[in-house]
């Protein structure tokens, strides 16, 4: 055939280990090898290939030899997924604004292109400039779920990495994972470096810190690593040791260097003021699964729901002033042009002045065609009023709401505190003001579930449904239903799992109740999926080696209908001797060790287990912003409370003093917010300059 | 009062691999942040008024795709599409505009036959010009040369040969000069059935000729004996003349 290229591997981008370090080296190192040449032959071949192209707007390029530490950040699933993410964005903005830092981004190729990568030896690439991974100093992956694990050990391996950390020396980069999962990285442990608990705005500048120190001292890879380690809110897992009793079951979690410590705490960022990021964001040049100017209202939430995890181990509430939220989302709309404006966080009509901030930006925009949202949670009538104000425009379409169990008994189990009064009611105001679709979140294979809990669902949502069609024939009710999954750092850590055959028998019970209401939509997740998610976010070291079994029989986006994982699971666990049943369906005693008790939520254990005694009794606990503390173990030690507007008249943040004898957080004398911003103004972090 | 305008454009570079369908929330974006008065359309969810005649195949590159926006209110034109260009991801250029008087026809109508160019790896090339510049003259001999296009829903037998109005071949050297390759220029009609680049690759190649490095759609306008005269400018882009310096 004439005109072909020969069929050579790019060996030049998978160079061996001694030609890497050059490129590694501080100031002045040379560029590594771009892909991009070998890359583009194969895009016209493969799905959605402007995923891998970059060359959006907002995507810092800097100059390689002009940065002494070189950051890839990672998203482990798929570009269209992990585009939005707002943790990378924030984070690539914060250090691409320091002078001599670089950071570049990387996803998970599909599998069309991650064959053809793997038969030309195309390594893991970033966007920016195509550049290979091993390159890197830092891979910092964020793990927003346990979905991503058998990537990341993909993207490794694919990036010519050494996928475990024993194996990797100074010519690699060093693996950092960051996010929600990471809470519980024990599966992960003998694969990553380190793992950071928390907000991660403060810390990944002094990580950065330290590998600018380590490189120009030249020290080596353990010295590194405990280095790493003494940065607060960074866990060294090759630092601490499993210890296990005769049953099996753990007996705690110890360091095993000298000067190490016995808990690692998370990183709480106290003034959000300080950080308003990420707000340069990233407009995608394809489909991805959220297209909008994003701004982070607050951080935390003290609902308490039981269940939740992202509620437990981000606390306390820190809310971002109203005026900021403002200028954040006009300048942003304005840089890039995005139609949509969400508001972002765990629930925002908790926000105390969301009212304030959806009128004046109900206001802004009223007239064009930008489109506000609150993704929201709350299941309350000033809820819909707040849509309302958000809609002026006249887009009325969908209501989502998230009652999370069907009987009031089973809400009171995971505190969700909605009554079925107040749903219906929410429903009559939405659907009487015009709304046309309300979509009702479920979760079933709770803890002390009956059928009756299960069929409650069904009733609810045939309630809401009767009021819908009083309102208009063509109006809708959907039902999302998902498997319940026990996460850790929750007062559900000690509860068992329904296996994915009950949670498919609860739901055949839902259809069957609403078979004869045909206007109900019902949507599940495959249950099979809980069954991953659950071993991964409870398990403990023992169970990376099904970790790695799994990937090497080719296991990854097991979060992907498309790419069924579970029977490869089910293989591995079989040869690396991980019961399931032991991981995920045992119920724990109070006296239990857990594979995550060294990592520091703030969350005092004792309270996790009493709120896990009222749960099992149906005891409800009120939000703290504005009820007594009930002394859960994160705010004593940071110098705020909840940074709310919750007092009378009050819109702005309300700061506790800094704590010599901070029992518990109730009935300081606090200074105002107009006090606490004088003093704080002239500290304004490095990178907001 | 509102104005509409054409545009030619390009898309070059990494931005040939966007979709025909993201491409219209790429220059929506792009137009609101040059904050330029675009119109928009009525309805549920209103779209900017920004037309394209037609869809490039994804990983085409081109300096012959066109636009149509109509604006709410009057613009400068030549500081405001500049803006907007600048503001355009790169690889995506506006080239040249016209305002488009009332009464005036279709820009679909305009744009009667396309310019392509495919640029092989630097392999070959003498061999593969020759082998290439034989099969067009017996392509151009011929009175109909049937292909068969394979797609997911069912083949399809087509005949190149009406839509072919010129082809030219020659050798020329790589952008670095450190080579040869072999670039072809085909103007084709763009009346339906459109016969596509990969179907004359199909009738040209015979098995036998490897994929060309790059596809590029150069023009598009009014077929003329030996070229096309560009739709908004009228100005003649050769299919053979300048095959030797393209690389600039």
């Amino acid at each position: 055939m004439l005109g072909a290229l020969s069929a050579v591997r790019a060996d030049a981008l998978l160079p061996g280990r001694e030609a890497r370090a050059a490129h590694r080296s501080g100031l002045g190192a040379p560029t590594p090898p771009s892909v991009l040449e070998h890359l583009e032959p194969l895009l016209p071949e493969v799905r959605k290939p402007a995923q891998y192209v970059g060359g959006e707007h907002n995507m810092v390029t800097r100059d390689w030899a002009g940065a002494d530490v070189r950051w890839l950040l990672c998203y482990p699933d798929t570009y269209e997924v992990g585009q939005p993410n707002q943790g990378i964005q924030i984070l690539y903005e914060i250090l691409n604004g320091r002078p001599t830092t670089l950071a570049e981004r990387a996803y998970a190729p599909w599998l069309d292109l991650e064959e053809r990568m793997r038969e030309r030896g195309i390594p893991t690439f970033s966007l920016e400039h195509h550049l290979p991974l091993w390159a890197f100093d830092v891979f910092a992956v964020t793990l927003p779920h346990e979905l991503g694990h058998t990537n990341l050990l993909n993207l490794l391996d694919l990036g010519g990495v050494p996928h475990r950390s024993a194996d990797r020396d100074l010519a690699d980069p060093v693996v950092l994972v960051g996010g929600h999962a990471a809470f519980n990285p024990e599966p992960l442990a003998p694969f990553i470096d380190a793992a950071v608990m928390g907000d991660g705005e403060e810390v990944v500048l002094q990580i950065d810190d330290v590998m600018r120190t380590a490189k120009h001292d030249g020290i080596d890879r353990a010295a590194l690593l405990r280095a790493l380690a003494d940065v607060e809110g960074v866990y060294v897992p090759s630092l601490y040791e499993p210890r296990y009793i005769e049953d099996g079951r753990l007996s705690r979690t110890v360091p095993v260097a000298a000067g190490i410590s016995t808990l690692v705490p998370k990183r709480t960022v106290q003034d959000l003021e300080q950080w308003p990021y990420p707000q340069r964001q990233i407009v995608p040049m394809t489909e991805t699964v959220h297209e909008r100017f994003s701004v982070e209202i607050f951080r935390g939430c003290t609902r308490g729901c039981r269940f939740c995890q992202a509620g437990m181990i981000t606390r306390p509430v820190r809310e971002r002033r109203p005026e900021t939220v403002q200028r954040l989302v006009e300048e942003g709309v304005k840089d890039t042009g995005f139609e949509e404006v969400g508001l972002l966080s765990l629930s925002s009509a908790d926000h105390s002045a969301i009212a304030p901030i959806a009128r004046s930006l109900g206001d802004t925009y009223e007239g064009t065609v930008t489109s506000l949202s609150l993704p929201s949670t709350r299941v309350d009538a000033f809820n819909v009023t707040l849509s309302n104000e958000l809609t002026r425009n006249g887009r009325r379409s969908g209501l989502t709401f998230a009652p999370e169990a069907g009987s009031e008994r089973m809400r009171a189990v995971i505190n969700k505190m909605v009554s079925e009064e107040d749903l219906l009611r929410t429903a009559e105001v939405a659907f009487s003001q015009g709304w046309r679709h309300i979509k009702l979140y479920f979760m079933v294979g709770l803890p002390t579930e009956t059928d009756d809990d299960v069929l409650a669902i069904a009733d609810l949502g045939i309630a809401v449904y009767r009021i819908a069609r009083a309102h208009g024939k063509a109006n809708k009710v959907t039902l999302s239903v998902g498997g319940f999954v026990p996460k850790p750092h929750t007062p559900f850590q000690w509860a068992a799992q329904d296996t994915p055959e009950e949670i498919n028998r609860k739901l055949g019970l839902i259809r069957q109740r609403i078979r004869t209401h045909d206007g109900i939509r019902v949507r599940t997740n495959d249950p099979e999926e809980g069954v991953i998610e659950g071993l991964l976010a409870r398990g403990d070291r023992r169970v990376a080696d099904a970790v790695e079994r799994a990937w090497r029989l080719g296991a990854r986006f097991d979060g992907w209908h498309e790419v069924p994982t579970l029977h490869l699971w089910r293989q591995a666990m079989a040869e690396t001797g991980v019961s399931l049943d032991w991981y995920s369906q045992r119920e724990r005693d109070e006296d239990e060790a857990l594979p995550w008790d060294h990592l520091d939520s703030g969350l005092e254990k004792g309270w996790l287990w009493e709120d896990w005694q009222d749960a099992r009794t149906a005891v409800q606990l009120d939000d703290c912003r504005w009820s007594p503390c009930y002394d859960c173990g994160v705010c004593p030690g940071l110098d705020l409370v909840h940074d709310t507007g919750y007092q009378p008249g009050a819109l702005l943040p309300v700061v506790a003093t800094p704590p010599a004898d901070l029992g518990g957080a109730s009935g300081a004398d606090l200074p105002t917010s107009a006090e606490r911003y004088a003093a704080t103004t002239t500290s304004v972090p490095e990178v907001a300059r | 009062m509102s104005a509409r305008y054409r545009v030619r454009w390009t898309k070059e570079g990494r931005t040939r691999f966007v979709s025909a369908r993201d491409q219209s929330s790429i220059w929506e974006r792009a137009i609101r942040r040059s904050d330029l008065p675009i119109a928009y359309s009525e309805g549920f969810t209103p779209h900017a008024r920004v037309s394209f005649p037609d869809a490039l195949p994804v990983g085409v590159a081109s300096t012959g795709e066109y636009a149509e926006l109509t604006f709410a209110a009057p613009i400068r034109a030549d500081d405001a599409l500049a803006r907007l260009s600048a503001t355009l991801p790169e690889g995506m250029d506006i080239l040249t505009y016209t305002e488009v008087p009332a009464g005036a026809p279709k820009l679909a109508s305009l744009l009667r036959a396309t310019l392509w160019e495919l640029v092989w790896p630097p392999v070959d090339a003498t061999a593969l010009t020759t082998l290439l510049e034989q099969r067009c003259d017996t392509l151009l001999a011929a009175t109909m040369h049937e292909v068969v296009r394979h797609r997911h829903d069912g083949d399809r037998t087509l005949d190149v040969r009406p839509a072919v109005v010129s082809l030219a071949v020659a050798t020329g050297p790589t952008p670095d000069g450190s080579g040869a390759r072999t670039t072809l220029r085909a103007v084709l009609h763009n009346d339906a059935p459109t016969i596509r680049p990969a179907d004359l690759l199909v009738a040209l190649g015979d098995g036998d000729v490897a994929p060309p490095a790059l596809v590029r759609r150069v023009a598009q306008g009014v077929p003329t004996d030996g070229g096309v005269a560009e739709a908004l400018t009228g100005v003649v882009e050769s299919v053979r003349d300048d095959i030797v310096v393209e690389a600039a």
